[in-house]
């Protein structure tokens, strides 16, 4: 086994606040591991912050941060953005498309020729190519420089982008791949028809917390129970979904729960639920899990998920979940650990609430299996050894 | 043999047990018609795409399309979030919406019409298509005996 001393972590963004996916803050610890681990890191990311308008809004070049050399390069301004929404839309509504397409729409994804050049040039320089996620073109194109010592983290949803031709090249191209569960490594298997021996399990460490549950509902002087739900707010993640279903719930049921949303990203509730929702927005670390430790339960109605960081940061809050049976990933999460329930319909949604409501024992004794599961299985020293095992694997 | 990457959990909390256990308290209740509700039928708007699989589900979402098909054209409550003249826009509105009802009543009546039409029209499709499956099926199962009795016959022959 080769050991890989000189690693690039590629990646679209760079999480060095809260404000970016799960894709970005994998990436991220992953560097930051390696490198805790003596390897000799450089994260390679774009100037840009938001995923919306891919803006540079960053300066471009090399610092560090923290234990990270992070280099930043402009993302290419020359995008067609009409061409890129176009094909996208007939992407998501499974219209007919040619490879002409695909390569159209990825080819006016984000893109940055600056990094491509830095891979070209200096390429040589590094043992081993880590990048994700799959679906920017920013991965796509920067996988072909050096497929040989690539090792993608494709965070890979069962969705329509996964479907197509262009992703099947990619994947056959690159050495290996760094999946976050065995349902993504499945599926990953399935689509591309992808040798055991080029796919490892790695996912991300957690580090435990103790969180007070009286905090949050005091300072918030909430004295109703509430649900949780943490991240980004978008049809994607499912949150319309939710607000149905706990407008339907509470007009149904009587039951007083509110709702609590921590993250970004717009609800639009409808009138009549807006004051049994608070929206703290962005938060620190601790006050999010103290507004975990403090809930009911975690609702994580997504179904496009491949790792599920703020169902494992419930868990370690000691609050059990409730999750969409739809998402191979997070089902099987619940099922490992015996932290939490799923549903695939509002009737047995309303029913788990209820049970989670009346049933105290019932809800503790989740909540303290999935923080075992999450300390047993997602602490960093299982993690990073399972992260070094799949750097040095040829 | 290689060691699991992931172990099963060994907490003594079967989720497994308890979700089949709740399904099946589920079916019971949409058996009996406790979930035969409007309001059920609006939550699923954004879940249907993912309910394609279920058969039984769509048949029972079916039934609750039933009770919500029909647009409100009721009377109902007049609010307005803005403070200041608070009063006055809810007035102005009040008066705004008895004008719309009375100008809009014979369109909505059509509506609610055409509505319960496409219903009953969607309901005799899946009805229809239901029928045709288990018919297809049962040939199916006919085919298949004949073929394993054939298989017996050549190979005892």
């Amino acid at each position: 086994m080769a050991r890989a001393e000189r690693i690039a972590f590629v990646c679209p963004r760079f999480a060095e606040s809260g404000t970016v996916g799960g894709a970005e803050t994998l990436l991220k610890n992953l560097a930051d591991h390696a490198a805790a681990a003596g390897r000799s890191v450089t994260f390679l990311t774009t100037c840009a912050q938001s995923h919306f308008t891919w803006e540079n809004t960053l300066p471009p070049g090399r610092r560090k941060v923290g234990r990270l050399d992070v280099e930043f390069f402009p993302v290419d301004e020359n995008r067609d953005i009409e061409a890129f929404l176009r094909v996208q839309g007939a992407i998501c509504n499974n219209g007919p498309l040619t490879e002409a397409d695909e390569r159209t729409w990825i080819a006016n994804s984000v893109n940055s020729r600056a990094l491509y050049e830095h891979l070209r040039a200096q390429g040589d320089q590094y043992d081993r190519l880590v990048m994700g996620p799959y679906l920017f073109g920013l991965t796509w194109f920067a996988a072909q420089i050096h497929p040989g010592k690539t090792l993608l983290v494709p965070c890979l949803h069962d969705e329509p982008f996964a479907y197509l031709k262009i992703m099947k090249t990619l994947f056959g191209q690159v050495a290996g791949f760094m999946f976050n569960s065995e349902p993504e490594q499945e599926l990953a298997r399935r689509l591309f028809d992808l040798p055991e021996s080029r796919c490892r399990i790695v996912g991300m460490g957690m580090d435990s917390f103790e969180a007070d549950p009286d905090v949050f509902p005091r300072r918030q002087g909430l004295a109703e129970p509430y649900i949780i739900y943490s991240g980004r707010r978008e049809p994607l993640k499912g949150t319309p979904l939710l607000i149905d279903y706990m407008r339907t719930f509470r007009e149904r049921t009587g039951r007083d729960v509110r709702m609590v949303f921590t993250g970004s990203g717009p609800i639009e509730p409808p009138l009549e639920l807006e004051p049994y929702i608070r929206d703290v927005g962005f938060v620190s670390e601790q006050e999010k899990h103290e507004a975990m430790a403090g809930a009911l339960a975690f609702v994580h109605p997504s179904i496009n998920e491949s790792f599920g960081i703020v169902l494992l940061e419930s868990w370690l809050a000691r609050t059990p979940a409730l999750v969409h049976a739809r998402s191979e990933v997070l089902r099987w999460q619940c099922r490992r650990s015996g932290g939490g329930l799923w549903f695939r319909h509002y009737p047995e949604f309303e029913e788990e609430l209820i049970r989670l409501m009346e049933d105290e024992d019932l809800r503790r004794r989740l909540g303290a299996s999935g923080r075992a599961y999450v300390e047993r299985e997602y602490a960093w020293e299982a993690v990073e050894k399972r992260l070094l095992e799949a750097l040095d694997t040829r | 043999m290689t060691e699991p990457i992931f172990k099963m959990d060994a907490s003594g909390v079967d989720v497994e047990k308890i979700v089949l256990d709740i399904r099946e308290s589920v079916s019971r209740k949409i058996e009996e018609g406790v979930y035969a509700d409007a309001r059920v039928a609006r939550a699923e708007r954004t879940n249907l795409a993912t309910l394609r699989s279920e058969d039984e589900f769509l048949e029972f979402y079916l039934k609750c399309l039933r009770d919500t098909v029909f647009v409100d054209i009721n009377d109902f409550e007049i609010q307005e979030r803005r403070r200041g003249w608070a009063p006055l826009l809810v007035g102005i509105k009040k008066g705004l919406w008895k004008l719309l009802k009375f100008y809009t009543y014979r369109l909505w009546s059509q509506q609610n019409q055409i509505n319960g039409l496409l219903v009953t029209a969607i309901e005799g499709t899946d009805r229809k298509y239901d029928v045709k499956i288990r018919a297809l099926e049962e040939r199916i199962r006919a085919l298949e005996a004949g073929r394993d009795r054939q298989q017996g016959d050549g190979k005892s022959g």
